[in-house]
């Protein structure tokens, strides 16, 4: 009887510890997620399926409910959700610039004990985890990659047809732009009617190297101003570049869509953006088509700005590299919460080596943050090999300015750039204003 | 409950959905908007945030004396359009209604109104888009007609980009004025101008005498909503020059939006710029019903 009872006791408690387990296993977690989209790349059609829908057939227990956003809208919604309170539970997000809100008010969760705990430090670049790298001075989002701000696409299509070589130096360039002009070409293309192209895809670099190494720690530590000489010769050299028409102010009516296909189009012999652009001209593999085919790849080359050889640069050969974007959680899930480990689990698949390969092989990432990942294996058209290789075309690295200092003092720089363009400021007046800006953010802070 | 209180209650009952929609969606958000621009909050949660505290005028001062001149360069442009509006659209779009109504053309009278009021029903965004790709660009369709003329035609950058953006908005908007005012001389009493023709008066008589005056109302009307769309006017420059080349074409409105959600949010000073808009469009709109009462009209 007792026997009986005590297996009938044992019995009630395995089934009810059955249906507890089974409502476990069928308790599925919502996560919100704010994503990029890139609608301008040729492969973003086929990232839902790939990415999306693979993630969630791998965690039944994980619903995904996306937000998908291009461009400014994607920035906007980032702000609006910030200001209500209301962020998602997972978020692309960039180191500095455009998220310096979810950063500078600590919005996003330290991932650190995450990583560590998982033991994922080894398969990152030291950058990925270092949280200096972050405006928020702490990992509050997983890198996937680095990315240079400055690709120098070379056509050489054009040069051929204007029995010309890459330059190697400024002057080269400028000795070029009266013989690619007899032809109808232009000599380096821009897409500079957004105000942040110049600033992030050249003048950074520019400043860099008149600047020196170092050169913005200078004027965070108060050392140095951006009314020194260094700086104004750098702007200065901005002037020269529009007045030698190495780069035509009327780049200044060119939307940053436009650049590429004008670049493809043998507009001009060389084209400048960031080391992300060489995606736009790759295969789209839904379509078969692309903007440059891979046989015509071959004739296009990326390398860095040419050589400044104008008197006060102070080093050459140089880029400027900044962490690239990467997915963060929000800080008000609470550690421990079910809700925080799908979190991390759909970072952890999103920065993971299948992602990234992927990203790698469609032309969305040019340097990925992981260490393990196969290049052998992948079957890339040149131009996607070149954007890989564009590290060994330099051997310096300096700032990108908006990853450094913040919008109230990048602004009136991003405005002032355009302004040298069309003449309406002088170099000296821009870094004057910029002075001026940076003072008032450093009294305000 | 006695009739009065009914009546009370009434009203209280068909004014209470008005009133809430309008304090809800328009006096709430300006005075908020009001706040906000006196304030040092830049993003983050808006209720709540202990950062948040008063910093006086600090937005206000910074944007009228900020060194790239930023908010005087918007505020020309938008008066340059306020100028186009009141004293293009307007008298244009009333000359337009003037010769329908008086059926100076001969055949096409419906096929003429159709035609300028058109461009009134096509997306701001999309002629935008048009007109960017008719005008901007080296391959700009105005660079192909250039170039059939001078085929070593170059583009070069519009020294007074404005030009171009005020011509489309004369263009896309004289239409609906010219519908306000032909709708309104229909109103006129035919027999009148009869009366006044048989009287021996002209053409140009007739107008000044009869048609004008019993406009005078009208036209204060038109000039309000040409005032007030004016300095709103945003979709239009987005689309076709996105404030470019170098801010050129920024008006009040496009900076508001740059300061907000361009680059690292400044709301302060967007809002800032949305206040010093509404006390525009105030005083501007007094000035306008002030002339009008000088003029004559029973507007109030």
């Amino acid at each position: 009887m007792t026997l009986k009872r005590l297996s009938a006791l044992v019995l009630a408690f395995l089934m009810l510890a059955g249906l507890v387990s089974i409502g476990a296993a069928e308790e599925v977690v919502e996560l919100r997620v704010l994503n990029y989209l890139d609608m301008a790349s040729p492969n973003s059609a086929e990232e839902t399926q790939v990415i999306w829908d693979a993630f969630e057939e791998a965690h039944p227990n994980i619903k995904l409910v996306i937000q998908n956003e291009f461009n400014e809208p994607f920035h906007q919604a980032t702000e609006a959700y910030a200001a209500a309170g209301n962020l998602p539970d997972v978020m692309y997000v960039w180191p500095s610039g455009r998220s310096t809100t979810l950063h500078t008010k600590h919005l996003l969760k330290d991932l650190t004990p995450l990583i560590e705990r998982d033991g994922l430090k080894d398969f990152y670049i030291p950058l990925a985890t270092d949280p200096t790298q972050q405006v928020s001075g702490y990992v509050a989002m997983l890198s996937n990659g680095v990315t240079a701000t400055n690709a120098f696409f070379i056509n050489m299509e054009v040069l051929k047809d204007a029995g010309l070589e890459p330059a190697q130096s400024y002057s080269e360039l400028v000795a070029q732009v009266p013989i690619l002009a007899e032809k109808g070409y232009d000599t380096v293309l821009m897409a500079n009617q957004d105000t942040w192209v110049m600033q992030s895809c050249l003048f950074s670099l520019i400043a860099g190297r008149f600047g020196g190494e170092g050169w913005e720690q200078k004027i965070l530590n108060g050392e140095a101003k951006f009314t020194d000489p260094e700086f104004v010769a750098a702007l200065n050299f901005v002037k020269q570049i529009y007045d030698d028409k190495v780069i035509n102010p009327t780049t200044l009516a060119v939307g940053y869509g436009e650049g590429p296909g004008l670049f493809a189009t043998n507009t001009a012999a060389y084209y400048i953006d960031g080391d992300w652009r060489a995606g736009a001209f790759i295969t789209d593999a839904s379509t078969g088509e692309a903007l440059i085919s891979p046989e015509r790849q071959e004739n296009f080359k990326i390398t860095v700005f040419p050589d400044i050889d104008v008197e006060g640069v102070k080093l050459n050969k140089s880029n400027t590299a900044i962490l690239a974007t990467g997915y963060a959680i929000n800080a008000a899930l609470e550690d421990g919460s079910a809700k925080l480990e799908a979190a991390w689990e759909l970072v952890k698949w999103l920065e993971g080596k299948e992602v990234l390969t992927y990203r790698l092989s469609t032309g969305g990432l040019g340097s990925p943050s992981r260490t393990d990942i196969d290049y052998a294996s992948l079957d890339l058209e040149p131009l996607q090999v070149a954007i890989a290789n564009l590290g060994k075309e330099y051997d310096k690295a300096t700032v990108v300015i908006d990853g450094v200092f913040e919008g109230p003092v990048y602004t009136p720089l991003n405005d002032g750039l355009q302004a040298i363009g069309l003449g309406s400021l002088t170099p000296e007046q821009v870094a004057q204003n910029v002075q001026d800006a940076f003072d008032a953010w450093k009294a305000a802070k | 409950m006695t009739t009065r209180t009914e009546k009370r209650l009434s009203y209280a009952v068909l004014v209470l959905p008005a009133l809430i929609i309008y304090l809800s969606v328009v006096a709430f958000p300006t005075i908020f908007s009001i706040l906000l621009s006196l304030t040092n909050y830049n993003g983050g949660l808006i209720f709540g945030n202990p950062d948040i505290h008063f910093v006086g005028l600090k937005s206000y001062i910074w944007m009228f004396t900020e060194p790239m001149g930023n908010f005087y360069q918007a505020l020309g442009n938008n008066l340059l359009i306020v100028a186009v509006s009141v004293f293009g659209q307007i008298p244009l779009g009333f000359g337009l209604a003037y010769i329908l109504s008086r059926r100076l053309i001969g055949r096409g009278n419906k096929l003429f109104q159709t035609m300028i009021y058109l461009p009134n029903v096509i997306s701001s965004i999309i002629i935008g888009v048009l007109f960017n790709a008719i005008i901007y660009g080296r391959n700009s369709v105005l660079m192909e007609v250039k170039r059939l003329f001078n085929p070593s035609a170059v583009f070069t950058l519009n020294p007074n980009p404005m030009v171009p953006v005020l011509v489309v908005i004369l263009w896309m908007f004289t239409g609906f004025y010219m519908i306000i005012f032909l709708a309104n001389l229909q109103r006129i009493d035919p027999a009148i101008i009869e009366a006044a023709r048989i009287d021996g008066a002209k053409e140009f008589r007739i107008l000044w005498h009869i048609t004008l005056p019993a406009l005078s109302g009208v036209i204060v009307t038109t000039a309000i909503l040409a005032i007030s769309g004016s300095l709103k006017s945003f979709d239009l420059i987005y689309a076709m020059t996105n404030g470019g080349p170098a801010g050129k074409t920024r008006v009040l409105s496009l900076f508001m939006y740059e300061s907000a959600f361009r680059g690292s949010p400044n709301y302060p000073l967007a809002n800032a710029i949305s206040t010093v808009m509404v006390l525009i469009s105030i005083v501007l709109i007094i000035v306008v019903q002030r002339l009008g009462k000088t003029f004559g009209t029973k507007e109030d």
